[in-house]
């Protein structure tokens, strides 16, 4: 059986009195597609935040790959292999779209500090035009990230964390406010992924969540309330509840 | 489009041509008083420019880390009786180094609260170098000589003007290069979005703080070339003052290209040379340029220029073809 690459135990996170994540416990296994589905304001981000180490925990632990990395920094858990995307993109406006991507792939392979030519430069840029072809942006490679539709800088967002070549990837809904093509090609990459790559997802859009994912953890409150596999999640009447409104009246 | 373009590359010859030939075009009077004072004050302003540019910070340390190099370096030199270039070379580690721990204090920080504490380093520095009698004081340290292999700074100053000229030159193509090796690529998305580049695996404060370090070598540099070509440096060099014309140099000749800090410095350099022969308000006009620069081009004049140029190429390729001249009539074939 594959061990877990994430485990999340007790895990808690306050801000000012408000618990926007309680006591949550998580395994994902290595190679799982696992959504994280909820109403706005469950908690769900700020679980994303607190795994990538960018808030830090009120309590509780978190483990990645086997390792504890409750207080390791953000940079040193992304070399670890996770790479994340926002929930709007968070693209490098100032730079062309390669240079995005061989950031990213450079983020993952140091050298961070080099100043002087190296033969590894050639590969990384490699890797930046063929992430680029497999994001759909060969095209656009020259053009500044600032001047991409929406569209593009979700896909160039999703890109980032490809040409990293991580384990481990967390996805903060990659299809919001993409456009029916647009989807189809964010779905056709994340279906694209094989299994040396577990994908963790947040997404509202049901098509995408339920076609990419094969297990779902339910939030609500800042706690998961049902986890099951896509099948048992459509069924349950808890979560029709949860997202009709009707679970804080009953 | 093809005529406009040969003017352009004229004028850069002549730029060129009278930058290089400047102290046999002009007088020992213009190349010392304004010429080499531009190239040193443009130095300490593309310290600035850079990290503004390059990292997204702006920094109002870079007099206090010009003050560390250029003090150091008198100090070892009048006081010591140090070789000029080894007091340089110390002084400039030494700013370096102060720049590091300065990056330290202030890279967590961004906008307004970088400035502040950038601010509070540099009043820092002023009054430490105010206190201690080893920097001279108020009253400074007299008779820096540069060495003696580049001449008089005032009365002949071709050989301090070259020397100048030449390391303008490397530190310009150096930041050039600088930005396209992997390191400046990624101080560039530091600037862009620290959460970003954070979350692609890179130590977003250990960057800043090597930029900042980068910074202060080339101010510590202004400072050493400072101190030759007065012969003199005090703690006044580095006050509140001399860190505001520093900034109205990188802002009047433009945040946005490294050029614009020696086009800002020569803009400040012969207002405050030539204008209290005018008016005793001269300050009010270097006042009034930068505010004018601020509000019509946020990319100083360098800006403005670019824009125009764009402006100009957009004209002539939009322009619709010249007709062909017409070919004069044939003589009619026959007669009446």
């Amino acid at each position: 059986m594959a061990e877990p690459i994430i485990r999340l135990r007790g895990l808690s996170k306050n801000f000012s009195g408000v618990h926007a994540v309680q006591d949550l416990e998580l395994d994902v296994l290595r190679g799982a597609r696992h959504a994280v589905l909820g109403p706005n304001g469950a908690g769900k981000t700020t679980l994303f935040n607190l795994i990538s180490g960018a808030e830090e925990v009120s309590s509780g632990t978190i483990e990645l790959f086997g390792r504890d990395v409750t207080h390791l920094s953000a940079f040193r858990r992304a070399r670890l292999g996770m790479a994340r995307t926002f929930q709007s993109s968070r693209v490098l406006s100032g730079l062309n779209v390669e240079d995005n991507l061989y950031l990213a792939a450079l983020g993952s392979h140091g050298g961070h500090l080099r100043i002087l030519p190296s033969r590894s430069d050639r590969a990384l840029r490699q890797l930046a035009r063929e992430t680029a072809e497999r994001v759909a942006l060969s095209g656009r490679l020259d053009s500044m990230a600032s001047d991409l539709s929406h569209g593009e800088r979700r896909q160039l967002e999703v890109g980032l964390a490809i040409a990293s070549q991580p384990q481990l990837m967390l996805l903060d809904e990659p299809a919001a406010g993409l456009a029916r093509a647009e989807r189809q090609v964010l779905m056709d990459i994340l279906l694209g992924f094989d299994r040396s790559v577990t994908l963790v997802l947040i997404e509202h859009d049901m098509e995408v969540a339920l076609t990419v994912a094969e297990r779902v953890s339910i939030m609500h409150h800042g706690r998961i309330v049902v986890e099951g596999t896509t099948a048992e999640i459509r069924s349950d009447q808890r979560v029709q509840d949860i997202y009709l409104g009707r679970e804080n009246a009953a | 489009m093809s005529s406009y373009l040969m003017a352009r590359r004229m004028a850069a010859v002549v730029v060129v041509g009278v930058v290089v030939l400047l102290p046999f075009i002009f007088s020992v009077y213009i190349t010392s008083a304004i010429a080499v004072p531009t190239l040193w004050i443009g130095l300490c302003a593309v310290s600035l420019t850079f990290l503004s540019r390059y990292g997204g910070m702006i920094s109002l340390a870079q007099t206090g880390l010009f003050g560390v190099a250029g003090l150091l370096t008198a100090a070892l030199m009048v006081q010591a009786g140090w070789d000029p270039w080894a007091a340089a070379l110390i002084g400039v580690l030494a700013a370096t180094g102060v720049g590091l721990i300065f990056g330290a204090l202030a890279s967590s920080s961004t906008g307004t609260y970088f400035l502040m504490i950038t601010l509070a380093l540099a009043e820092i520095s002023y009054y430490l170098f105010s206190a201690v009698p080893a920097f001279g004081l108020h009253e400074g340290i007299n008779a820096v000589f540069p060495p003696a292999i580049l001449g008089d700074p005032v009365l002949h100053p071709t050989g301090n003007y070259y020397f100048l000229l030449v390391i303008c030159v490397l530190v310009y193509l150096f930041l050039r290069y600088l930005v396209r090796t992997p390191f400046g690529i990624a101080l560039q998305g530091v600037r862009d979005d620290p959460d970003r580049m954070t979350s692609l695996g890179f130590n977003v404060r250990l960057h800043r703080m090597l930029i900042f370090a980068v910074g202060a070598a080339i101010a510590g540099i202004a400072g050493v070339l400072s101190a030759w070509n007065n012969t003199r440096i005090s703690a006044d060099s580095v006050s509140l003052a001399v860190t505001i014309v520093v900034l109205e140099c990188a802002v009047i000749g433009g945040l946005f290209r490294l050029e614009g800090a020696w086009v800002g410095a020569l803009v400040v350099t012969v207002l405050t040379t030539f204008g209290p022969s005018f008016t005793d308000r001269y300050a009010t006009a270097i006042g009034i340029v930068f505010l004018a620069i601020v509000l019509i081009s946020p990319g100083g004049l360098v800006g403005i220029w670019t824009w125009l140029d764009g402006r100009i190429r957009h004209w002539l390729e939009s322009k619709p073809p010249a007709a062909p001249t017409p070919q004069a009539a044939p003589p009619p074939i026959g007669g009446d």
